[in-house]
């Protein structure tokens, strides 16, 4: 198959394409299991094997996809006519920023191949969790385990041949109970990263049972808890939100694809500007922010991305200061190019797709904040006198430009004096994106540091959901709208 | 109708029986096309075909499912499929209730959803719209973003249960248009869907792009003060909002598991305005819909709610088995959601700018980003996107830049409605995760609803 690939590569090349390579997936193999009070309402797995190819012909991109591979030729031609038509309508000719031709392999780093536990295991394993959340005041108990494993091969017309073998393991609990105002309240675990590997060794029942225990007892503070006050107030927000706020309002509003426009009719643009990189004040100098993909076990760390580039720990925020963007090979060069000056060097190789018959786009890897130097989450609280500490995500809305933002929050704990006070519930806050991330006056150190996952990032047309992390310690943001 | 489906299920579904297990097998086969412009390019040309086997086994209360995306010439490998899923079943947790098999008692062919000119719409032809719609209208400043997606779904399902089948075969198509401006950072949109290639009108799209560009380049941009507003929606902010009915209001399963705006008490109480009511409506093609759901009920036109009154939930053959409800014919991809018209003549943006008012109207055409704040209230927020205006009781039109709604659904179609458009258009909100599954929902071309509250407006775009 491989030499079939290379044969078919070089014969496009013959035919006039610059560029051109395929992302086979010999297989792909996905299982999710989902109990819902104890029903075992999602007991599924998957098997994927196909192929993508990408084409570049006269400036202009065609890609082809299918699953049934038999006809390989068929597949290649596909993808170089769509290129041939799209060369019709062409502004700003695609060319690819320089990179070494790789022959490497990327292993993530697993002990146990969750697909190879039995499945009573696993079944058992989520029975013992929903027991364990069977507590009074709870009346929806929700758990899920989701396994991914691939394999993955590139290879393209400039000598790259790069194999990958990832597996995933992301797991979820939900407790959920009606207050007394008939409103759904909920306290939810995600699995983050536990440990330096993530095989079915990342599902430690004691450390599940811990937050089984923890989500209930919140669950049943929010209760009897009273509404979140509507004020203007310094919002601490746990990792559980801070990763969502960093997702949303740096991360996405940095990729460069959509800041050159390539996302307006769907997903949307970015406030950011060609001309900002170096000098946009983006936050406060507590601000340190990097899109690292050597994070030592993360989704968001995958040795090579869908361009053939290697994993790279890049800054994108200097002590508040623009100064990168998360990138691939084609995105930088138009960038360069457009601002008359060389912005970037080289791709940060972030060009990924969701599956082999989708085309590689910017992503997040692991978009990270440093830890600062202003002590533990206690610490943060003792230094601030009117505010809320926040935790969960509940509801997210963001500006098509990554302007400004609403977000929702399952748990919200009131600070007077230095002091946590109250749990409230219904937490909710907004605001204007720069104005807030230059409220920033709070930092957490190395103890409030987590790496948060995400497995559901949506972006791109075709639609991708694409799963990465962000490393991030506790924040706190002062003079913020909350409770509307 | 494809025989290698069909046959491909019927070897299937014989060898389930020879090895004596229950199952329910369907194949999914998309060809999908796409052509995506950026920057007044094609910013990508894709196709896929991609073809997906569900297979679900039964072992009295044990299920489970097994998909795999390949391809159907190794029968062997797709019957270690069905092995697998038989396997996985052996060794689930018994649900607590008993899942139900359907049982098809005739077969059932449905291809009147199938359009052959809009299947086999050519690159050069989807190239050719894209350049009717945006003809004249670029320039250096104004550049087109967009996508022309369409695609042809094959759905067949045979299981254990009978030798009947049902097949459905389907034809769609989503266009976008976008102009930006690319320094003011001012985006104007224009979209359409489409069942059949007849249906598709560069011409409309090109005329709304137009005038929406000449309005936005005459008018100046405002930050609107916070603070209510009569607001008239889109046909495509409608669309977006009504999505959420579906997920927070309407499933008979959530609303048990509490997770509903509307509740059981709820039944054939007054809780929208009079103005509105909805229906799922499977005679409507452009919904692009199943006349059978997945278990074989026969789909008929199915109030949801009366001038008003709620009058049903919707089930699920899973839900209605655990929750002991009778299913609605509702085990399908997506629901044909038909919003009725009201007596307004007003249904062209000419029409809407020359209304007259007797106060400040704002036009809000699209929602961006919905999320769900409390969804047991039916509280939604959302920014408007794509072309708001601000209609002046002075005759004038501004343009205001981005405003935040964060309302509840029982607001947002509740006494607030003072009317609806006479006339209605097929709003498509297709998403393309996973496996195509083309939606539209029919709905007024604008509604105007009052005293809704602006939460957050920015100072620029």
């Amino acid at each position: 198959m491989l030499d079939q690939i290379k044969q078919e590569i070089d014969r496009l090349k013959s035919r006039g394409a610059t560029y051109a390579d395929a992302r086979w997936y010999p297989a792909e193999d996905s299982e999710q299991l989902v109990m819902v009070n104890g029903n075992l309402k999602a007991n599924e797995s998957s098997n994927q094997s196909g192929i993508g190819i990408r084409v570049l012909y006269k400036g202009a991109w065609g890609f082809s996809a299918a699953s049934d591979v038999n006809n390989l030729p068929a597949i290649f031609d596909s993808a170089f006519d769509n290129a041939k038509i799209a060369a019709e309508r062409v502004t700003f000719p695609v060319r690819l920023a320089e990179k070494e031709a790789l022959q490497a392999t990327f292993t993530s780093p697993s002990k146990e191949d969750p697909t190879k536990v039995p499945l009573s295991e696993k079944v058992a394993f989520l029975s013992d969790m929903d027991h364990k959340l069977d507590q009074p005041g709870v009346i929806q108990r929700y758990g899920i385990l989701n396994f991914d494993k691939k394999k993955t091969i590139f290879v393209d017309s400039e000598g790259s041949q790069i194999e990958k073998n990832i597996t995933e393991v992301f797991a979820f609990l939900q407790v959920s109970a009606l207050d007394k105002a008939g409103v759904m309240q909920s306290r939810t675990f995600r699995l983050n990263r536990t440990g330096l590997t993530r095989g079915w060794e990342s599902i430690d029942p004691v450390f599940f049972t811990q937050q089984c225990e923890r989500i209930v007892s919140e669950l049943n503070q929010l209760l009897v808890a009273g509404d979140c006050p509507k004020e203007i107030g310094s919002v601490i927000l746990k990792p559980g939100q801070m990763y969502l706020q960093t997702h949303e309002t740096i991360g996405h509003a940095l990729e460069l694809d959509r800041i050159l426009g390539y996302e307006l009719a769907f997903a949307g643009g970015s406030f950011v500007t060609l001309d900002d990189f170096g000098k946009l004040r983006y936050g406060s100098e507590k601000l340190t922010v990097r899109a690292d993909a050597t994070v030592p076990n993360s989704p968001g760390s995958f040795g090579f991305d869908d361009d053939g580039i290697p994993a790279q720990n890049n800054l994108l925020i200097d002590k508040g200061i623009l100064v990168g963007a998360i990138n691939g090979r084609q995105m930088v060069e138009e960038a360069n190019a457009k601002a008359r000056r060389p912005i970037f060097q080289g791709s940060s190789g972030a060009n990924r797709a969701t599956a082999f018959y989708r085309v590689p786009i910017e992503r997040m890897t692991n978009i990270d904040i440093d830890a600062g130097h202003d002590g533990t989450l206690d610490d943060i609280v003792r230094n601030t006198e009117n505010g809320i500490v926040l935790d969960g995500d509940r509801s997210w809305s963001i500006g098509s430009n990554r302007e400004q933002f609403h977000f929702g929050t399952e748990m919200g704990w009131l600070v007077k004096d230095g002091k946590i006070t109250d749990v409230v519930k219904n937490s909710t806050y907004q605001g204007d994106t720069l104005k807030f991330w230059n409220s920033l006056t709070a930092v957490g150190d190395e103890s409030t540091w987590e790496v948060v996952y995400v497995s559901n990032c949506g972006k791109g047309q075709p639609n991708q959901v694409m799963q990465l992390g962000h490393g991030i310690p506790v924040c706190r943001f002062d003079n913020v709208r909350i409770g509307e | 109708m494809n025989d290698k489906i069909l046959n491909t299920l019927k070897e299937l579904r014989a060898y389930a029986l020879q090895r004596k297990a229950e199952v329910s097998i369907s194949i999914h086969a998309e060809d999908s096309h796409l052509m995506r412009f950026a920057n007044s390019a094609i910013s990508l040309n894709t196709n896929e075909m991609l073809i997906r086997l569900e297979i679900t086994a039964f072992e009295g209360r044990r299920r489970a499912g097994y998909e795999m995306i390949t391809d159907l010439e190794d029968m062997a490998k797709l019957k270690q499929g069905v092995d697998h899923a038989v396997e996985m079943a052996h060794l689930a947790q018994p649900l607590t209730y008993e899942p139900s098999i359907p049982v098809y008692t005739t077969d059932f062919l449905d291809e009147s959803g199938y359009d052959a000119a809009l299947a086999n719409l050519a690159n050069a032809e989807r190239l050719d719209f894209f350049n009717q719609v945006s003809k004249g209208l670029e320039t250096n400043e104004l550049k087109l973003s967009g996508i022309i997606s369409n695609g042809t779904n094959t759905l067949a399902m045979i299981n254990t249960r009978s030798e009947h089948w049902q097949y459905f075969l389907f034809t769609d198509c989503q266009v976008t248009s976008v102009l930006a401006h690319s320094t003011l950072k001012w985006e104007v949109s224009a979209e359409q869907s489409a069942q059949k290639k007849s249906e598709l009108k560069p011409s409309a799209m090109h005329d709304r792009l137009e005038k929406l560009v000449d309005l936005y380049q005459k008018g100046k941009p405002e930050q609107l003060p916070l603070g209510n507003y009569d607001i008239v929606f889109g046909s495509a902010a409608i669309g977006a909002w009504l999505e959420y009915i579906v997920y927070i209001g309407l499933d008979g399963g959530e609303m048990k598991r509490g997770n509903t705006f509307l509740l059981e008490k709820d039944l054939g109480q007054k809780k929208f305005s009079s103005r509105f009511t909805l229906l799922d409506n499977p005679t409507r093609l452009e919904t692009f819909p199943f006349r059978r759901d997945f278990t074989g009920i026969e789909r008929k036109l199915f109030p949801i709610v009366e001038n008003g009154v709620f009058k049903s939930f919707v089930w699920g053959q899973d839900d209605a088995d655990e929750f002991a409800a009778n299913p609605t014919g509702h085990t399908v991809m997506h629901l044909s959601l038909e919003v009725k018209t009201g007596q307004k003549p007003v249904n062209s943006l000419d029409e809407l700018l020359a209304m007259p008012r007797d106060k400040d109207i704002l036009y809000i055409p699209y929602i961006h980003y919905i999320g769900l704040v409390n969804p047991t209230e039916g509280i939604l927020t959302g920014s408007s996107r794509f072309g708001a205006l601000l209609l002046k009781k002075d005759g004038t039109v501004a343009i205001p830049y981005n405003v935040r709604v964060t309302e509840s659904l029982l607001t947002l179609f509740g006494e607030g409605i003072e009317w609806l458009s006479s006339v209605s258009e097929p709003y498509n909100v297709s998403r393309s995760y996973g496996a195509r599954n083309p939606t539209s929902i029919i709905v007024p071309r604008f509604m105007r609803v009052n005293n809704l509250e602006i939460s957050h407006s920015n100072s620029s775009y």
